[in-house]
């Protein structure tokens, strides 16, 4: 971080000109990155979301109208499946990435290649099959139908980004530590775990804000409405001709502010693990 | 032999678990779009009808605009958009200006924002600022420049470019990020000696700059229409495919057609479609970036 604020080449300086220039795209840049995001949440200690009409003053009180009615039940659904979610999928993902990166086997390539390819089959494609199945055998309205189906669509990202990590460890390391007598889970446990647990945090941390956000199959297999995950609660407040304004920007925030904690130590390692293979 | 059964143990449960949830479902999405599959009769299941909703799907006329507006709007108009405007905020946040500002540091935190804000919510945002009570519609009045306010999400004018703000809004920080930390990579030698040599800026950012990113642009470029062609998210909340079906994209018309008019054996036709048009553009993916990784990684 500290190597971009220096000015390489001071040869290099910039000319008044394009001082001025610069200073205004950033502040046109910055505006239309910030301000959308500042006036919902202004928005949302407003009354009717800050209409001009309704009058100004802050107020918590969108917050508590959106718990009255229930908001609560959402975020505490989304957790549940959410956060088992993550655990099942970042450990069958290790797992799996574990073998990809350490064994030499027939069909390596094309199940590699398949996973590759999963991540950018189209969802809406596999939810009418889904949604037969999940109906003939009631796995719709519930948690274990949830969680199984967002650990199956968040392992290709998964095992894609933990192969990268896994790969950067030395196979030395393993090889050393089986001559010493330790079984491959040992291995596992007591030294692949602990060096990359950097990189096992950031994939599960990924992996839980794909789930927090997710709406297509929450909107196709969750209808009843005490089973609803907080992005389908989130457009409950959208009514037919109205909308509350107030309580939408409040659930927003409350939707909202999770993942910028979360992403904010993550995020770095998302722009290059996506695009890992072209910056090599 | 071990090492044979330990790899089935690690390897089994998530291949288990994709087959269940992609291997299955492709086939079977096959198989209900050879029948009349209703929503309503799923215990009943379907009949065979053969080819029939292939043959309704291409003689319709609205597949074709559906097909139109996935192509060209959702996809082409929003991926050149994120692309160009990604790679101009990378140049403009690389500049030794913006660094002399000591604003490179703040816009790259700005950049996060947009970024981090999940697509359910840059929806909801994006249409209270365009709402006709919205800062837009104000800001434009006061400037004179419109005398009635705009229903930007309902306008036949306005709509697409409506939800094209929303999807560039949301995802040109990734890209911007992601050029930004290729454009670092690139050794300030290059830019010295082309200087020397009486290079121009335009010149030096023609033939340094861009080869440098031209593998980083060629991967964020082909994820973002994979990832453009396949939404259902923005449309479907910005517009519900509206104005009446104006907006309809292949994602939300399979969707519409299997949960709202409850025809899941037609929806799944369509699905197919969508499949094997994203199989070919998967092929060029593999073709182009996957083989690579797969030989840099693996």
């Amino acid at each position: 971080m500290s190597a971009q604020h220096e000015i390489k080449s001071p040869w290099r300086e910039p000319s008044p000109f394009s001082l001025v220039a610069a200073a205004l795209l950033a502040f046109l840049t910055l505006l239309l990155l910030i301000y959308p995001a500042v006036v919902i949440l202004i928005g949302s200690f407003r009354p009717g979301g800050g209409l001009i009409s309704e009058g100004a003053g802050f107020t918590a009180e969108n917050y508590i109208k959106i718990f009255r009615s229930g908001f609560g039940r959402f975020v505490v659904n989304s957790l549940v499946i959410c956060i088992a979610t993550t655990l099942v999928s970042t450990v069958l993902s290790i797992m799996a990435a574990y073998a990809f990166s350490r064994f030499n086997f027939r069909l390596k390539r094309p199940l590699f290649l398949s996973i590759l390819f999963g991540q950018v089959f189209p969802w809406i494609v596999l939810i009418n099959p889904l949604f037969v199945a999940f109906a003939t055998v009631q796995l719709t309205n519930n948690y274990v139908g949830m969680i199984l189906t967002y650990t199956a669509f968040t392992i290709p990202f998964s095992v894609y980004m933990l192969v990268g990590y896994l790969v950067t460890v030395p196979k030395s390391l393993d090889e050393a530590a089986i001559m010493d007598g330790a079984s491959r889970w040992q291995v596992i446990w007591l030294i692949i775990w602990p060096i990359m647990l950097p990189g096992f945090v950031a994939t599960a941390t990924y992996t839980f804000l794909l789930c927090w956000t997710e709406y297509l199959f929450a909107l196709a297999f969750l209808t009843q409405s005490d089973m609803k995950t907080l992005p389908l609660g989130l457009y409950q407040f959208f009514g037919d001709d109205t909308i509350d304004w107030g309580a939408v920007m409040a659930a927003s925030v409350v939707t909202t502010l999770p993942v910028f904690v979360l992403f904010l130590p993550i995020q770095g390692q998302i722009t290059s693990g996506r695009t890992a293979g072209a910056l090599k | 032999m071990r090492d044979r059964l330990f790899l089935t143990a690690m390897l089994g449960p998530s291949l288990a678990l994709l087959l269940l949830f992609y291997g299955y479902p492709i086939l079977d999405n096959l198989r209900i779009s050879f029948t009349d599959l209703s929503l309503l009769g799923l215990k009943r299941g379907g009949s065979w009808v053969g080819l029939d909703n292939y043959r309704e799907l291409f003689q319709s006329g609205d597949f074709g605009d559906v097909l139109f507006n996935t192509v060209v709007w959702l996809t082409a108009t929003s991926v050149a958009i994120r692309v160009l405007l990604g790679l101009a905020i990378a140049v403009l946040l690389n500049s030794s200006a913006l660094k002399r500002l000591r604003l490179a540091t703040i816009s790259r935190f700005a950049l996060l924002i947009p970024w981090a804000t999940p697509p359910i919510v840059a929806v909801i945002i994006w249409r209270w600022l365009l709402d006709p009570h919205g800062d837009v519609n104000a800001t434009l009045m006061r400037f004179g420049l419109v005398d009635q306010p705009i229903a930007f999400f309902a306008d036949m004018r306005t709509v697409w470019p409506a939800v094209v703000t929303v999807m560039v809004w949301n995802t040109v920080p990734l890209i911007a990020l992601s050029l930004l930390s290729s454009m670092q990579t690139v050794p300030e030698e290059l830019y010295e000696a082309a200087e020397l040599d009486g290079a121009t800026r335009w010149q030096q950012f023609r033939h340094i700059t861009l080869p440098f990113l031209m593998p980083n642009l060629l991967v964020l470029g082909l994820m973002s229409v994979f990832w453009s062609f396949n939404n259902f998210v923005y449309v479907w909340l910005a517009t519900g495919a509206g104005p009446g079906t104006f907006t309809n994209v292949l994602a939300t018309e399979v969707y519409l057609e299997a949960f709202v008019n409850f025809r899941v054996g037609y929806s799944s036709a369509i699905g197919l479609v969508m499949a094997l048009v994203m199989g070919v553009f998967g092929i060029i993916y593999l073709r182009l970036v996957a083989q690579r990784q797969l030989e840099d990684t693996l």
